[in-house]
């Protein structure tokens, strides 16, 4: 008797408990509304103490280091732009889910399945703070703090055979610590190739999951099994010093590396114009390639001569060879006075088929001005043979990280090593009598010299040199002199030093690379910035 | 019995873990919301609130200027400078030189850089400020501040020089750059973006030319040229209300809204002046006031002679494009023999003005417009206006865009044709041919009459003075033909300023005739 009771009380209490929980759950959560309010924001002086005790967490970072700056006007950029930013953003994203949910219901005999509210709610995301990191690569490195406390509202509904679930995103929040580093630098807007992102530290994630109105997030311990899940997924793709890298512009376009070598070969020329009063002129070719900062090379002079042979050969660099052309222009040797110029003609590398020499034979013109009456004249021909070679993929110089250290190049002594040292920029650097600076490097009694920057205190140079060396240069010291040569040929004030100093090698064939701002001596504020490699063979 | 206690409890204890989980939905809910308008509420603090929440550790580092600093970007701008300055300078030339020569100047035939580098020197932000005036619209303006080392050399080339290069030195900008973003709901989310530069702080671009190899009188008037033509192109199309529109691409929106147009009319009546002051030796001052919006467009009242309270009663119309920004300026001028001077200027925000109410306003002169150059106290009497503004309906404004592009292909037609030599040159009722004496009536539009010496300008130094005449094809077409000795501009009889309603988008073709439009005097 005893038995069947506490039989019967249990499976009633089985009963009843499946009861109470649909009453309780009609009761108390498939009623209640399932749409999101806006909050009500009270301005911050109407709080009383109590609520501000609960704040104090939160106080943005810029107010408590002052390393970081304050970025309310991006805030209420982003305030102002909210709305149409999470309009836009949810018209996507429903755009974006359409064929992928189109694509995959059919597998799950699912009726369909549809967005029922999307909306990212009306709180924008918000930047506490942000610190900038200066070095001394090519790179700018940012750090917000970003909090996002939204209220979006995300509730799907699917259904199938005749029954309707829906789930239901809420109330997210992400705070997150991200770095973005723009990197490397290049002279063509935007002005970086990539952009990395990464975290600096675990993000704190918070939201309510609904499912037929019930919150799953309110499960105790759930909650915090999810979160902790979630930061491990995200810290394994992204927690520093892990990286998302977004390529922005094609590297090797951004910085114009060389593409290719263009073999010219200048045979001959003939029937010159006469242009020396006595005696035929005195021919030499010049030959440039367009859009390109390297001197133009020269053939030798052909005295007397109207129908010259050279059979000279010269290579050229080709950065880009769609739009670049080389230039031929047929020069007058003078002994005295300007050399005149008897004709000219250009060659677009885009007409030159790679890998086939062609030989050309050009008619030389005044002017490259087609509606210039005085071209018609017959100013004589030239005669080249052209060969383009883009390089291959394997010796095309691939795009490296500034960080990274290339192998020596050819004819470095095994054993030893090449140093490079780039000069980058200087500041705060001041003559006595003129500061017209310019960068001197002594190793082992050998120097090399960059240009001179006229009348500048911050000169920027960016100049790389080479010193071959027979063994690492441990002991050794570099010695970096910064002087100011006078602008006028004048015998008093020729030269003067503005400041110097001595790098320890030693460093540099550790590290493989030093990229350092150095302290100038003997010069009041003047600083350089000198990057040095140590490259070898292997 | 014991199933029916056992589903009694059993249901109690069902309900009651409900309850339990409902509870802790709304706890929890309440916890993320609050957090919510914390967030919100930190990521916009001012002073006061900052003050209730640190009490007295106030960080005293912290301070809210009204334009917010942004130590930050100067740090990244100066790391990025050498790469923006290098990419920008392929971008300038392309963008500016086509400038140069619509705004060029008459006597010059090219004007082009030969050289062109921005220097080591990055720009300072020293503040930026975001709001929102219109919906829909975000605005945000930049203090910005140059004072950079760029090394650019013009080409300029003339009638009588071949190629002189003008190097232009020492650059300094200071100023607030307006960028406004029209948003749209459709990524990027911003579908266009207006720049402009705020004209109140005045924007101030000093520079030193310097020839290169040759010396800067080779062309008589050539440095005040170039100022002219900077200053031309800074507030013609840049100085706000004028701006620049670019639409982003991708977004196909109209962008006619944020272009500027002719807003309303301003009618005024210069009704007299009290109290001028003295500045004859002889007899008392001969006054007479222009009066302008735009400063290429002024309008001339009569000259009273010998009055210090001069009634004038006269009727000008000027056309308003921004009424929020511009305001009207009127300055008292005494006619002198050589340089007028002036008794005493005055200006009228137009903000202030009700559409369709007809004001009487007493405006006290100032001696100048910038406060910081007054220095001494002394009155110097009042101007009596009367004023209204009528803001245009649709079709007028419509009606006034027809009337500013006619003006825009004539000056492009007289281009064309060689009248003028550049559409800098102001294409009034009357080409006046200098020096002969003779009136050549054009077919102009505008009422105003200028001395245009393109063409038939004598090159040459110095002033020359010539008679122009003139007439204003005006409203109805018929023409008030005023004529009168006048002095030509400083250089080939360029006289843009004056009465003569003369720049390249003008919207400011008077309806209505002033009848006053001979003798003009260049400032």
């Amino acid at each position: 008797m005893g038995v069947i009771s506490t039989l019967l009380g249990f499976s009633g209490f089985g009963i009843g408990v499946s009861a109470g929980l649909v009453i309780g759950y009609y009761l108390f959560i498939y009623f209640q509304p399932t749409d999101v309010k806006d909050p009500i924001i009270r301005p911050l002086v109407e709080r009383d103490s109590e609520t501000l005790q609960r704040m104090l967490p939160e106080i943005p970072l810029w107010v408590k280091n002052p390393d970081f700056d304050r970025v309310d006007w991006l805030n209420k950029f982003i305030e102002y732009m909210w709305p149409y930013l999470d309009k836009a953003i949810c018209k996507t994203a429903k755009e974006i889910a359409k064929p992928i949910i189109a694509e995959q219901i059919p597998k799950f005999k699912i009726d369909s399945v549809e967005f029922e509210t999307l909306t990212l709610g009306s709180l924008p995301p918000t930047f506490q703070g942000m610190k900038v990191y200066v070095t001394d690569e090519k790179e700018l490195i940012m750090e917000p703090s970003l909090k996002w406390a939204g209220n979006p509202n995300v509730s799907v509904v699917a259904k199938s055979f005749g029954l309707k679930a829906t789930v239901q995103v809420l109330d997210l929040q992400v705070f997150a610590l991200p770095r973005i580093t723009l990197k490397p630098l290049v002279p063509s807007f935007p002005c970086f190739a990539k952009i990395c992102l990464s975290l600096m530290e675990k993000p704190h994630v918070d939201f309510g999951l609904r499912l037929f109105g019930a919150d799953l997030m309110s499960v105790p311990g759930l909650y915090r099994f999810v979160q902790e899940k979630i930061k491990e997924q995200v810290a394994n793709m992204y927690l520093w010093p892990r990286t998302l890298e977004v390529q922005i512009l094609d590297p090797s376009k951004a910085l114009k590396k060389p593409v290719g070598i263009l073999h010219v070969k200048v045979l001959h020329a003939m029937k010159l114009k006469k242009k020396d009063l006595l005696g035929a002129s005195d021919p030499y070719v010049k030959i440039k390639l367009t859009e390109s900062k390297l001197p133009s090379k020269k053939t030798t002079v052909k005295h007397k001569n109207l129908n010259p042979e050279w059979n000279e050969e010269f290579n050229m660099v080709v950065k880009d060879p769609e739009s670049q052309a080389v230039e031929f222009q047929v020069y007058d040797w003078e002994q005295i006075g300007k050399h005149d110029r008897m004709g000219m003609n250009v060659v677009p590398l885009k007409e030159l088929v790679p890998d086939e020499p062609k030989t050309v034979t050009l008619n030389l013109l005044k002017n490259m001005d087609l509606n210039d009456v005085q071209n018609e004249k017959s100013r004589g021909q030239i005669v080249v043979e052209l060969l383009y070679k883009p390089f291959k993929d394997e010796d095309m110089p691939t795009f490296e990280d500034a960080g990274t250290v290339q192998k020596a190049s050819e004819g470095t002594p095994p054993g030893g090593g090449e140093l490079v040292v780039r000069v980058h920029e200087a500041q705060d650097v001041e003559g006595k009598h003129h500061t017209n600076p310019y960068v001197r490097i002594l190793l082992k009694g050998e120097e090399r010299k960059t240009k001179h920057i006229k009348k500048n205190r911050d000169p920027r140079w960016d100049e790389e040199f080479k010193f071959k060396l027979e063994e690492p240069p441990v002991n050794d010291k570099l010695h970096v002199e910064v002087a100011s040569a006078s602008s006028r040929i004048g015998l008093l004030h020729p030269k003067e030093s503005l400041g110097y100093v001595d790098i320890n090698l030693g460093d540099v064939v550790h590290n493989r690379r030093i990229n350092e701002k150095y302290h100038l001596i003997d010069s009041r504020n003047g600083k350089i910035q000198i990057e040095l490699q140590w490259r070898t063979v292997s | 019995m014991g199933l029916i206690s056992g589903i009694l409890i059993g249901t109690i204890f069902g309900i009651a873990i409900m309850a339990g989980w409902r509870q802790m939905m709304i706890y929890r809910s309440n916890k993320r919301i609050s957090k919510a308008v914390d967030i919100k509420l930190l990521g916009c603090l001012n002073r006061d609130d900052l003050r209730k929440i640190c009490g007295d550790n106030f960080p005293e580092w912290i301070s809210f200027p009204v334009f917010e600093q942004v130590k930050w970007l100067n740090k990244q701008l100066s790391k990025l400078w050498p790469y923006v300055e290098e990419a920008a300078r392929i971008i300038i030339k392309e963008s500016v030189e086509p400038l140069l020569e619509e705004y060029r100047p008459t006597g010059i035939t090219s004007l082009k850089f030969n050289k062109l580098s921005l220097g080591t020197v990055p720009p300072k932000i020293e503040g930026i400020r975001v709001q929102s005036l219109k919906k829909g619209q975000i605005t945000m303006d930049i203090d910005l501040r140059w004072g950079g080392d760029p090394n650019i050399v013009l080409g300029v080339e003339a009638a009588v020089v071949a190629n002189l290069p003008i190097q232009l030195k020492d650059l300094q900008v200071f100023t607030v750059v307006r960028v406004i973003f029209q948003l749209c709901e459709e990524i990027p989310c911003i579908s266009a973006v207006v720049v402009a530069l705020l004209s109140e702080p005045e924007p101030k671009i000093d520079y030193t030319l310097k020839a290169v190899g040759g010396s800067l009188t080779a062309i008589p008037g050539l440095s005040d040229m170039i100022d002219d033509t900077v200053k031309t192109i800074v507030t013609d199309m840049l100085q706000w209300p004028h701006r620049i529109v670019l639409s982003i691409g991708g977004v196909n929106v109209d962008t006619s809204d944020l272009e500027l147009k002719p807003q309303g009319q301003v009618t005024l009546t210069i009704v007299k002046a009290n109290n001028l002051k003295n500045l004859e030796m002889i007899g008392k001052s001969d006054p007479y006031v222009t009066a302008y919006i735009r400063p290429l467009e002024k309008f001339k009242t009569k000259v009273v002679d010998n009055n210090l309270n001069p009634v004038w009663n006269h009727v000008i119309q000027l056309i308003a494009e921004d009424k929020e920004t511009q305001f009207a300026v009127f300055e008292v001028l005494d006619q002198d023999i050589g340089q007028d001077k002036r008794l005493g200027i005055a200006k009228l925000p137009l903000i202030d003005l009700e559409p369709e109410v007809e004001k009487e306003i007493e405006l006290k002169l100032q001696p100048s417009l910038d406060m910081l150059k007054i220095k001494d106290k002394k009155d110097r009497g009042t101007l009596t206006i009367k004023v209204k503004y009528h803001h245009f309906t649709k079709e007028e404004q419509d009606a006034a865009i027809e009337q500013e592009k006619k003006i825009l292909e004539e000056k492009k037609r007289l281009k064309a044709e060689g009248l003028i030599g550049s559409t800098m040159d102001a294409i009034d009722g009357a080409a006046g041919l200098v020096g002969s004496g003779v009136g050549l009536v054009g077919s102009g539009v505008v009422s105003g009459v200028g001395l245009v010496g393109s063409g038939v300008g004598i090159v040459g130094s110095g002033v020359v003075s010539g008679v122009g005449a003139g007439a204003g094809l005006v409203g109805s077409g018929l023409g008030a033909v005023g004529s009168g000795i006048s002095k030509a501009g400083k250089f080939m009889g360029r006289t843009i300023t004056g009465t003569s309603g003369s720049r390249k988008s003008g919207a400011s073709t008077p309806v209505n005739s002033v009848e006053e439009n001979g003798g003009v005097k260049p400032r």
